[in-house]
C-alpha cells in the first residue's frame, strides 16, 4: 500500500479491503459479525483507512429518556448510527429466556447487532433512529430493563458473579449490587444529568477484585476479611502428601512472608497481623486454606482512568460489616461532590484538589466506629504523550527492529 | 408481541431496573448459592465447581469477537446451544467473553464442540491470555484516536494459542486495547494495556471550533467555557478577539496530548500520520503478588498502520515473549518487574528511553492493603 496507489483508489475501496483482511486469520472476526447486520460499514471503512473516526456526536432525543442513549453522525453526514445502553441484571447471568427477548428487540428496533459485554457492565444495541422512541417502550415491557448510565450519572453497576459461581466470594456481590441500583438514594439519580462527572460503583467479592474495582470504580466495595487464612491442618497434610501442593512452595508465595511450615509437626501457620490478604495461598491450597471468618467488606473511593488529573487507584475508606452501611456515607459524599467539583471532575480529582481530607469528613460523620484506613497515593502520571519528530523516528526505528524480528526481513516493504 | 408507545412516555422518567438476577439463575445455581466449596479445571475452558451438597456445575468460556461485537444470528445459535446441552443461562464475563453453564462434563465437552464447530475457541483460564478487551473506537465512537476494535483482532489472531492453551504462559496474561486516553477498553490497571493518542497537540478546526465557544467575548467575563476549563495543564487559551468573537489557541509546548479537550468538543483537528499508541505493561487491580498497580508507560508512542498493526503486534510478542522466557511459575508480569526492576525489563526489551518512558519505580500499597493496621 504505497502513497501512489493510495491516490488511484479511494479511501472507501482502502477500507473495505482492510476489512477482507480482517475477516481471515484464526480468531472469530468483529467484521463478519458486523456484516451480518445492518450496521453502516462504509463509514467504518473509510475511518480506518483514513486514520480518523467517523463519527460526531448527534444529538438525540427520546422524550423523558435522559441517559442510556448514544446518538452519532457520520462526518459526511450521510449515516447515522444510535446506541443504547440498557441495564444489565447483576453478574450479568443472562437466561436464554431474557436472551430471546433480547434478540427479538434487536431485530425489530435494531439492525441486529449488540455489545454483548459492554466495558461499563451495560449491554449494548445498536438500534435505528427512526423507531428508537418505540425501542425504549420495547426494552422496558418485553426486555424487562432499561436504556441508561450514560452521561453525567451513575453508570451502569458491575458486579462479580460472586457466590453464585465462585467460592472465594466474602459477601454477596450480586444482592448488593441490586440493592444499592434500587435504593432510593441512587435510583433517583438515573435519569438525571445532576453529576459533575460521572458515578461508578463496582462490587468485587474477595481482594483479587474481578470486577476491577480498585482502578475504574469511584466507589468500590471488595471483600476481605480480618486476621490470619483459616486452616485445615488434617486436610492440608492430605494434599501434602497427596502432592497436590508444596508447602514450601506455599511459604515462598506469601508477598509478606507471613507463613511458616513445621516440618515435623507437619503444620502451617499463618501470622494474621502480617497477612496482607494476597491470596496467593489460598488459590494453591483451596480448600484447606479459606479466608477468614471474620468478614468485611473493604470500602474504597476515587478510582478512575477518564478524569482531570488522569489516572489513581482507589483510596480506603472503612471497613464495614454489611453493604446497608454505605448508603449514608455514600449519598453525603455524592452531594458534596455535586457542591464542590468542577464539571468534568470525577471524585478521585475532587480528591486532588482538596485533598483526602474532604473524603475523611464524611466518614467520620456517617461511619464513626468503623476501622479507616490509610490512604496511600501515588504520583500523577500521563497517559499521553506530546512528542517530537524525532522522538517519534526514534520509536519507528525501534518498531521496525522488533518487526523484523517477529515478521521477517521485509520490515521496510510496507 | 406488538406495541406501540406506552399511553404516559412521562413513565420512563422512573428507570425500569432489570429482572432480579435471581430470575436468570438455574435452580442448581440457586440451591448452591454461596455453597461452593472446590473448583477443578478441565482444561484451560472449562471450570468445574463443586457445592458442599455435592452438586456440580461447569462452566464454559468462549471467547468473543473484538469488542463482544455479535449479530443476533450468532447470539440466537449460542442461545440454541445452551438451551441443548447447558442449563439455560449464559453470562457475559468482565473480559468480553461469554461463559457457558452446563451440569456435566459431557455437556461441557459437547458445548466446547459445538462452539469450536461455529468458529468460537475456548479457553481463558489459569495461566493463559484471558481476554483482549477493547472499546468501539471508530465503531461508534466520537473520541477515538485509533481503531481498537481491529487491533484487537489482529492481537487475537497472533495471540490465539495462549488464549486455547496450546502455548504456555507464566501466569494469567490480561490485555486491554483502548482507543484513546479515556482508556473505556477496561482499564488501565492492565498486564499489557494499549492506548491510542495523539502524540502531539491538537489544532482547532478554524471552521467550525465556534461551536464549542462562547459566541461573544461578554460570556468569557462570567464562566471559563468547558473546552478550555477541562485542560489540566492550562494548555487552551480562550481570549477575546477585537472583533467581539471568542478566539482559542493552543500552547504546543504545554500540551501533554491527554485529549480531555476532545471530549467536550469534536472540532479538534490533528495530523493523522502523528497519531500512535502508547503500550502500557504491568498493572493490575488484584491484590496477589505485589498487589494493586498502575502500569509503567514502557512503550510511548508506536506508528499505527492498519489493518496488520505489525508494530503493535511485534512489540506485544516481544513483552510477551521476555516475561515467558524468565518469570517464575506463577509470576505475573507486574511482580516479575518488580522482582526484576523495571530498568533491566526496559532494557531487555530493548526500547528506547526518553523522558517520555522514564517509569519511576514506585512502592505500592493499594486496594485493601491500606487497612493494613485493621488486618
Amino acid at each position: 500500500m504505497g502513497t501512489e496507489t493510495a491516490q488511484t483508489i479511494s479511501d472507501l475501496e482502502r477500507g473495505m479491503k482492510m476489512l477482507e483482511y480482517l475477516e481471515k486469520g484464526p480468531w472469530p472476526s468483529y467484521v463478519t459479525e458486523l456484516k451480518k447486520t445492518k450496521y453502516p460499514l462504509e463509514p467504518y471503512a473509510e475511518g480506518l483507512a483514513r486514520k480518523y473516526t467517523p463519527w460526531l456526536s448527534g444529538s438525540f432525543r427520546v422524550r423523558y429518556v435522559f441517559s442510556g442513549i448514544l446518538a452519532r453522525r457520520s462526518r459526511d453526514g450521510k449515516f447515522v448510527e444510535i446506541h443504547f445502553r440498557t441495564y444489565a441484571p447483576a453478574g450479568r447471568f443472562y437466561s436464554t429466556s431474557y436472551l430471546r427477548k433480547v434478540v427479538e428487540v434487536a431485530k425489530r428496533y435494531g439492525i441486529g447487532l449488540m455489545e454483548f459485554g459492554g466495558n461499563t457492565g451495560a449491554l449494548v444495541l445498536n438500534m435505528i433512529a427512526e423507531k428508537a422512541d418505540e425501542a425504549v417502550d420495547a426494552i422496558r415491557t418485553i426486555m424487562g430493563s432499561d436504556v441508561g448510565g450514560s452521561g453525567d450519572t451513575f453508570r451502569e453497576f458491575y458486579a462479580c458473579p460472586g457466590p453464585a459461581l465462585c467460592e472465594f466470594a466474602l459477601y454477596d456481590t450480586l444482592h448488593a449490587m441490586d440493592y444499592i441500583r434500587s435504593h432510593p438514594a441512587f435510583y433517583r439519580y438515573l435519569n438525571t444529568q445532576m453529576f459533575p462527572y460521572k458515578i461508578k460503583f463496582k462490587f468485587s467479592g474477595c481482594p483479587m477484585d474481578c470486577a476491577t474495582a480498585n482502578s475504574r470504580a469511584d466507589f468500590a466495595l471488595i471483600g476481605t476479611w480480618v486476621g490470619a487464612p483459616e486452616i485445615d491442618q488434617g486436610l492440608f497434610r492430605k494434599m501434602v502428601e497427596e502432592g497436590k501442593i508444596n508447602p514450601k512452595e506455599i511459604v515462598n508465595s506469601c508477598p509478606s512472608k507471613a507463613i511458616t511450615w513445621n516440618e515435623e509437626k507437619k503444620e502451617l501457620n499463618i501470622d494474621g497481623s502480617k497477612c496482607l490478604k494476597a491470596m496467593n495461598c489460598i488459590r494453591k491450597a483451596f480448600p484447606a486454606i479459606r479466608p477468614g471468618k471474620n468478614r468485611k467488606i473493604a470500602l474504597l473511593v476515587g478510582a478512575h482512568v477518564q478524569g482531570h488529573f488522569g489516572p489513581k487507584l482507589a483510596r480506603a475508606v472503612a471497613l464495614l460489616d454489611s453493604v446497608e452501611e454505605v448508603v449514608p456515607f455514600a449519598t453525603e459524599l455524592i452531594n458534596k461532590y455535586m457542591d464542590l467539583a468542577p464539571r468534568r471532575h470525577r471524585i478521585g480529582d475532587m480528591i486532588i484538589r482538596r485533598g483526602f481530607k474532604v473524603i475523611s469528613e464524611v466518614a467520620d460523620k456517617t461511619l464513626p466506629n468503623k476501622p479507616k484506613g490509610t490512604p496511600s497515593s501515588h504520583l500523577r502520571i500521563s497517559i499521553g504523550t506530546n512528542l517530537t519528530d524525532d522522538e517519534r523516528k526514534m520509536y519507528e526505528n525501534w518498531a521496525k527492529q522488533v518487526m523484523s524480528e517477529y515478521f521477517g526481513g521485509g520490515s521496510g516493504s510496507r | 408481541m406488538s406495541l406501540s408507545i406506552t399511553p404516559e412516555p412521562r413513565d420512563r422518567m422512573n428507570k425500569r431496573l432489570p429482572v432480579p438476577f435471581s430470575t436468570q439463575l438455574p435452580e442448581v445455581i440457586r440451591s448452591n448459592y454461596g455453597r461452593w466449596i472446590d473448583r477443578k479445571f478441565h482444561g484451560n475452558g472449562i471450570i468445574e465447581h463443586v457445592s458442599e451438597t455435592g452438586d456440580k456445575v461447569f462452566t464454559v468460556k468462549v471467547g468473543l469477537p473484538s469488542n463482544s461485537r455479535v449479530s443476533v444470528d450468532t447470539l440466537e445459535k449460542f442461545i440454541e446451544i445452551a438451551d441443548k446441552y447447558g442449563l439455560g443461562v449464559v453470562r457475559a464475563t468482565r473480559g468480553m467473553n461469554i461463559e457457558f453453564i452446563t451440569d456435566s462434563l459431557d455437556k461441557a465437552l459437547k458445548i466446547k464442540e459445538e462452539v469450536e464447530k461455529l468458529g468460537f475457541p475456548v479457553g481463558g483460564w489459569g495461566t493463559s491470555l484471558w481476554h483482549i478487551t477493547s472499546c468501539t473506537a471508530y465503531l461508534t465512537c466520537t473520541t477515538a484516536v485509533v481503531d481498537a476494535p481491529s487491533i484487537t483482532q489482529v492481537l487475537y489472531n497472533n495471540l490465539k494459542p495462549y488464549f486455547t492453551g496450546e502455548e504456555k504462559l507464566p501466569a494469567k496474561l490480561m490485555v486491554f486495547v483502548a482507543g484513546c486516553t479515556n482508556v473505556c477498553g477496561g482499564t488501565l490497571a492492565g498486564d499489557i494495556v494499549i492506548v491510542g493518542h495523539y502524540g502531539q497537540a491538537p489544532k482547532p478546526d478554524p471552521e467550525r471550533i465556534k461551536f464549542c465557544l462562547p459566541s461573544s467575548t461578554e460570556a468569557l467575563k462570567k464562566a471559563v467555557p468547558d473546552v478550555a476549563a477541562v485542560c489540566p495543564v492550562g494548555a487552551i487559551k480562550v481570549f477575546g478577539k477585537p472583533d467581539g468573537s471568542v478566539g482559542i489557541e493552543v500552547d504546543e509546548r504545554k500540551c501533554i496530548a491527554c485529549g480531555r479537550c476532545k471530549n467536550v468538543c469534536d472540532y479538534f483537528d490533528w495530523d493523522p500520520t502523528k497519531i500512535g499508541v502508547a503500550i502500557f505493561v504491568g498493572g493490575k487491580t488484584s491484590n496477589t503478588g505485589t498487589g494493586p498497580r498502575l502500569p509503567y508507560k514502557v512503550i510511548p508512542w508506536l506508528p499505527v498502520n492498519p489493518p496488520e498493526y505489525r508494530e503493535i503486534v511485534a512489540a506485544v510478542k516481544k513483552i510477551i515473549d521476555v516475561w515467558r522466557r524468565e518469570a517464575q511459575p506463577g509470576e505475573r508480569l507486574g511482580d516479575y518487574i518488580d522482582r526484576i526492576s523495571i530498568d533491566e525489563f526496559m532494557s531487555k526489551v530493548g526500547v528506547p528511553r526518553t523522558r517520555h518512558n522514564r517509569c519511576e519505580e514506585a512502592s505500592w500499597n493499594f486496594g485493601v492493603r491500606q487497612f493494613i493496621t485493621y488486618m
